[in-house]
């Protein structure tokens, strides 16, 4: 009936080879950091689950070509007037604030999932850009920016002669 | 028809469809709001445009179907993906009587407003008590 192994009917020496004390620490180090954890950013401890308990932020999207960066963001019910788009250095800062509609203040909501408030985001770019050829536009509530590279960052293929 | 089929018919099992779809499809989030004269629909639908959305309304069944172009192209290299693009389909069942005749819709910055108006009969109205 026994289906547990019984520790104590062991004897010593095998006791201490299997040393439970490591074991014990890790778990216990295990459990802190998650409590750790749970208590700085209770949220992102399950992030799809609280997703929409955080605050908004608009998903973005990075890619590149030989010439340009692009990044896409999703933020619907954006207006464009409110969208601010900064770069410093290799840093692209996209911010903003979406708005409450005013058919959501009037009237009894059944229903709210759509969240609203301010939102900043920051992205590292692979490479330097030219400054002056930034465009930016949105577009049915996605935003595009495409930025275009330095001629003196795209990559040069340097020949190997042999000798 | 056989008999069990005719019943199942009748409780409603044969006329629920299914939908399958080609591409992935997503849920948009959606605000409802009541007022006086009218349901507003308010979804975040970003990507899609006024004539890629179809919005169908048939026996107290609201079908939303927003389609969406491919936005990422294959081309360019991917430093990083927060968002996928797919469609946009979410169905709502609505208990309230509508007028289907005048329901309207608009599509701004990425976000479908949709107005149901109720039907007269399901107006709120206020009755004075005589004395």
């Amino acid at each position: 009936m026994n289906l547990i192994p019984w520790r104590n009917k062991k004897s010593e020496s095998d006791l201490a080879e299997n040393d439970l004390r490591p074991t014990l620490r890790h778990f216990r180090s295990e459990l802190d950091r998650m409590f750790d954890r749970f208590f700085s950013d209770p949220f992102d401890a399950w992030p799809d689950a609280f997703q929409m308990l955080r605050d908004w932020r608009p998903s973005l999207d990075l890619t590149e070509t030989a010439q340009d960066v692009i990044v896409k963001a999703e933020m619907p019910g954006v207006d464009p007037k409110d969208i601010d788009v900064a770069i410093s250095g290799n840093v692209l800062t996209i911010s903003g604030e979406k708005r409450e509609c005013a058919e959501r203040t009037e009237g009894c909501c059944h229903q709210s999932e759509r969240r609203f408030g301010g939102f900043r985001r920051s992205v590292q770019l692979p490479t330097s850009v030219d400054w002056e050829k930034v465009t930016a536009e949105h577009s049915n509530g996605v935003l595009t920016v495409r930025l275009q590279k330095l001629a003196s960052s795209t990559p040069k293929r340097i020949h190997v002669k042999a000798r | 028809m056989t008999v069990s089929a005719i019943e199942k018919q009748e409780h409603g099992e044969l006329t629920r469809r299914e939908q399958t779809r080609a591409r992935r499809t997503f849920r948009p989030y959606v605000d409802i709001i009541e007022h006086d004269a009218e349901l507003t629909v308010l979804a975040d639908m970003p990507g899609t445009s006024a004539e890629g959305i179809d919005i169908n309304f048939e026996n107290g069944t609201l079908t939303i179907l927003g389609k969406v172009d491919e936005r990422q192209s294959d081309d360019a290299d991917v430093l990083s993906r927060e968002f996928a693009v797919g469609d946009f389909h979410r169905t709502f069942q609505v208990s309230e009587a509508i007028d289907n005749e005048r329901i309207s819709a608009e599509y701004t910055d990425g976000v479908l407003v949709l107005h149901l108006p109720k039907a007269e009969k399901a107006k709120p109205r206020k009755i004075s008590v005589k004395s």
